[in-house]
């Protein structure tokens, strides 16, 4: 195999200069006032703005509309908010966007998951809650709930 | 990132061995793989609190929780202090990529400068924390374990509600020990959660103070490239995602 020819090519790859293992930080941009430098910086910018006016709206509603607008509609506008701004934060700041595709992939279908554990467990509380309500230990005083 | 097609380009077999198939460092990798243990570890408690609410016929309203600013006690401010502190967080996130983005041009001065921003917001935001936790542990004599004597009396608790829902108020007056078990679970997930996540803020100051003096030193300049702070950006604005979630969680809902 011609991998074994070049095997101590290799082994002096993984413990010394790794610049061939992988691209990323290893290729050095040289010239920091670039162009290309110039506009990811506007891009992380407008990302704190993006990031800065959602928070702003989020503020907005819970001080002026929380107490008028039902729950449900609620949470689904502050959770819609909260997963634009995690997409920002992820994508642009930590760079997941620059990864290679099967890499996001890897780091990102194990949070799949989330989406059973929320659903499980939210129901199982509301379970309990309307339990809770129909059992007769409530008729036996308070002491017992709230214990 | 077109560095990333042209190396693939160049070499067809994929996992033939001798590169990393994702393109990326080992150490980076595994960054990317601690962050989801530990998204799962806060996904966890925040899906914990989630079902104590959701098990529970009433539960403290945030706005009324919250409502307090430094020096200007008695005012009515709900949600002003905790957005001084998400955007104390953001902005610390910036400083913190923009500390990366100079690294990727092995720019020291411009590293070493973002990074010490980032330190700042670091340690302003841990200021701000500190300050809410001792306001809720002395004003509100809210802290683990707090509120679980049955003989307390309702008007200790019942400052944390939003009393002019009727439900509510009704709530407090024919069951306040539900309550005030509510209240003690809230304080309980409020303290954990918020102090896991206070612990690691505190965690990716120092990380940061240590890359500092690396960067002052030159470290990273002798080793060719600022890889560790792209690595701890990482960590930091993982840190700043899960704020996202908790200021979700228990200032909006």
């Amino acid at each position: 195999m011609s991998s074994h020819a070049n095997n101590d090519n290799i082994q002096a790859l993984y413990e010394g200069d790794q610049s061939k293992l992988y691209s990323g930080v290893m290729s050095h941009h040289s010239d920091v006032e670039s162009t290309e430098s110039k506009t990811q910086i506007k891009k992380i910018w407008k990302v704190f703005w993006v990031l800065l006016a959602i928070t702003i709206v989020e503020v907005f509603i819970g001080m002026q509309l929380s107490h008028s607008v039902s729950r449900e509609i609620l949470a689904f506008v502050y959770l819609s908010l909260t997963l634009v701004k995690a997409g920002f934060i992820v994508y642009v700041f930590m760079h997941l966007g620059d990864e290679k595709k099967n890499f996001m992939v890897t780091v990102l279908i194990p949070l799949v998951l989330f989406v059973w554990f929320i659903i499980a467990f939210l129901a199982d509380g509301s379970f309990w809650l309307h339990m809770n309500d129909t059992s007769k230990a409530r008729d036996h005083g308070t002491e017992q709930i709230a214990k | 990132m077109s560095q990333a097609t042209a190396t693939t380009a160049q070499e067809p077999n994929l996992w033939g061995g001798g590169r990393s198939p994702f393109n990326v460092s080992y150490g980076k990798m595994m960054m990317w793989f601690f962050l989801l243990s530990d998204a799962l570890t806060f996904g966890a408690f925040l899906i914990s609190y989630g079902t104590t609410r959701f098990f529970s016929a009433v539960w403290p309203d945030a706005n009324t929780v919250f409502k307090s600013f430094p020096f200007l006690e008695g005012h009515n401010l709900p949600l002003v202090f905790v957005s001084l502190m998400t955007f104390i967080l953001i902005m610390s996130s910036v400083t913190m990529v923009l500390a990366v983005h100079a690294g990727h041009y092995g720019d020291k001065k411009s590293v070493a400068t973002w990074l010490l921003w980032t330190i700042i917001g670091g340690i302003a935001f841990l200021g701000c924390q500190a300050w809410e936790w001792t306001h809720l542990a002395g004003e509100c004599g809210g802290l683990w374990g707090t509120f679980t004597n049955v003989n307390t009396p309702v008007h200790e608790y019942q400052q944390f509600f939003n009393m002019e829902n009727k439900e509510v108020a009704n709530m407090l007056h024919t069951q306040p020990l539900v309550a005030m078990q509510s209240t003690h679970n809230f304080f309980n997930y409020f303290f954990t959660i918020t102090g896991f996540h206070g612990g690691h803020v505190t965690s990716g100051v120092i990380f940061n103070i240590l890359m500092l003096v690396n960067t002052v030193n030159g470290t990273y300049e002798r080793r060719g490239h600022y890889e560790m702070v792209e690595k701890i950006g990482l960590y930091w604005h993982f840190v700043d995602l899960v704020w996202v979630f908790v200021f979700t969680c228990f200032y909006l809902l």
